[in-house]
């Protein structure tokens, strides 16, 4: 593409001494001009060829002068288009004027044309310079709105209505994600698997951004996909993990709790692939890890079969599921939050509520890591199991 | 986060000081692949002074893993610090890598 540069001058013989002196450059695409004969006519071009990026102008011109035609293109705000004013020698006044107006530089009659070469190449320069910049400019502005769709995808699949099955009295349940500023992979999901089951998970991806996005709707997905089948807790994560383990660019890996709790009878059959352990929440204020089932995480280990185990919930009592973004919010000693904290303030919430648990521990998470900017998502599931009557 | 490594007969000893998470595991991924890349395919890293390792670090152990295993190698880690060795634990990685009390110790694993 050939660099559009116009010249305005009142003076009839510069197009064709300009034509002449540089028609090399013409003839190999370097340059394209544009000629106007005062201010008004080149507004009128500017507006024809949008692409000019350099102008050339005479200072003296009937209808409108230089110094004003100057000011008009300023008003353009355009950053790609650069003046050279052209003016009489040592007619300095209105030289600095046209510079403090912000003119990219100066030439002076009569024309030096190999000074002309000269300015109109290292001003082309800078302008590619520019333009660069501008592009990379662009360039990170859609990979900001990459990102914002990304965090978009993480939020919208999760879901957000509580209670989410208001006619089944038999468990309450409630999740909040308190996303960090860049984009996770956290992700929790419930689902009745019959009328009986409900099906309930959390998650985290490794890493982060796009790729962590979208490796963990895929895992979501299967996840769900797969327990809507009825199979057991341990099954279903051994199924899962193959089609993962074959997703899996880079070695991105999700943890995994999945769990099923029949409604009428308070059993809970689960599998643990490489999650924090939950804790369970007894209605006398005791809190246990859940038993580990020895599962690794999804996506890293083909073939590899996962246990279930069970635990039974009596009602009153509930399951407390949270993602290393809880546990590892460090404060500003660089201490880390700890399961020890979490369990303290678990001891003290039990009975409560479930949205009152969760807020509660939202809330000491951030008392906690006051002023350290949030590095991870912060995700937390609990399920209550509740007498029907 | 500090990453030394150094080779002793067939073996290539790496150790790491500080925290392995989503900001300094990039660099321990470019050392690793570099040094697999010129066929370093068995490791010991010692693991003495990690003080943190989140999911990011642990994904570029596993990358490395994947790379050694497809030349026959292996990545074992030693002195692993109570709490990390917990990480390694719940994750599962334990189905992965063997973990050693001592850099000696999973040196003559490596022997036998």
């Amino acid at each position: 593409m050939p660099e559009k540069i116009m010249v305005v001058d009142d003076e009839p013989d510069l197009e064709s001494l300009i034509k002449q002196k540089f028609r090399r450059q013409i003839r190999a695409g370097e340059y394209d001009f544009v000629f106007a004969r005062n201010g008004l006519e080149a507004l009128a071009k500017l507006l024809e060829h949008p692409d000019i990026s350099l102008v050339l102008s005479d200072i003296n011109m009937p209808e409108m002068d230089g110094l004003t035609l100057l000011s008009k293109i300023n008003e353009l705000k355009k950053p790609t288009i650069k003046t050279v004013m052209v003016s009489a020698y040592g007619d300095m006044d209105n030289i600095r004027t046209a510079m403090n107006r912000g003119a990219f530089d100066f030439l002076t009659k009569p024309v030096d044309f190999n000074d002309m070469e000269m300015t109109i190449n290292k001003t082309i320069e800078q302008l590619s310079i520019l333009k660069q910049a501008l592009k990379e400019h662009d360039l990170l502005l859609s990979i900001q709105h990459d990102l914002s769709v990304a965090r978009n995808i993480q939020l919208a699949i999760l879901p957000k209505t509580f209670p989410p099955f208001p006619d089944i009295k038999e468990f309450d349940i409630y999740a909040s994600m308190n996303a960090a500023k860049e984009v996770g992979g956290d992700f929790y999901d419930f689902f009745m698997i019959d009328k009986d089951r409900l099906g309930f998970v959390i998650g985290d991806v490794s890493g982060k951004g796009v790729p962590a996005a979208i490796f963990m709707a895929v895992s979501r997905t299967l996840i769900r996909a797969t327990a809507l089948k009825g199979i057991g807790a341990g099954e279903c994560m051994s199924y899962v993990n193959n089609l993962l383990c074959n997703e899996s660019v880079s070695s991105m890996f999700v943890t995994v709790f999945y769990a099923i709790l029949n409604i009428r009878t308070g059993v809970v059959e689960y599998s643990n692939a490489g999650h924090n352990p939950p804790y369970l929440m007894r209605t006398n204020g005791e809190i246990s890890e859940i038993e580990k089932t020895g599962g690794i995480v999804l996506g890293a280990l083909e073939d590899y079969e996962f246990k279930s185990n069970s635990v039974k919930l009596e009602p009153g009592e509930s399951i407390f599921m949270f993602t290393d973004g809880v546990t590892e919010a460090f404060n500003a000693a660089d201490d880390l939050y700890s399961e020890e904290r979490l369990v303290e303030l678990l001891k003290q919430l039990c009975g409560k509520d479930l949205k009152d648990v969760v807020d509660a521990v939202n809330k000491d998470v951030e008392f906690y890591s006051t002023g350290v900017p949030q590095s991870d998502d912060i995700t937390i599931l609990s399920i209550k199991y509740r007498n029907p009557e | 986060m500090e990453i030394n490594a150094n080779k002793r007969g067939e073996i290539t000893f790496l150790s790491l000081k500080g925290k392995l998470d989503s900001v300094t595991s990039p660099n321990l991924e470019d050392k690793l692949l570099r040094l697999i890349d010129d066929d370093n395919y068995n490791f010991i890293i010692d693991c003495a002074e990690l003080d943190y390792i989140s999911s990011a670090g642990l994904r570029v152990l596993l990358v490395g893993a994947k790379k050694v295993k497809a030349k026959d190698g292996k990545i074992k880690l030693a002195n692993l610090k109570r709490h990390i060795k917990e990480v390694f634990e719940i994750a599962g990685f334990t189905a992965i890598f063997e973990l050693y009390d001592t850099t000696e110790a999973a040196e003559a694993s490596f022997g036998s």
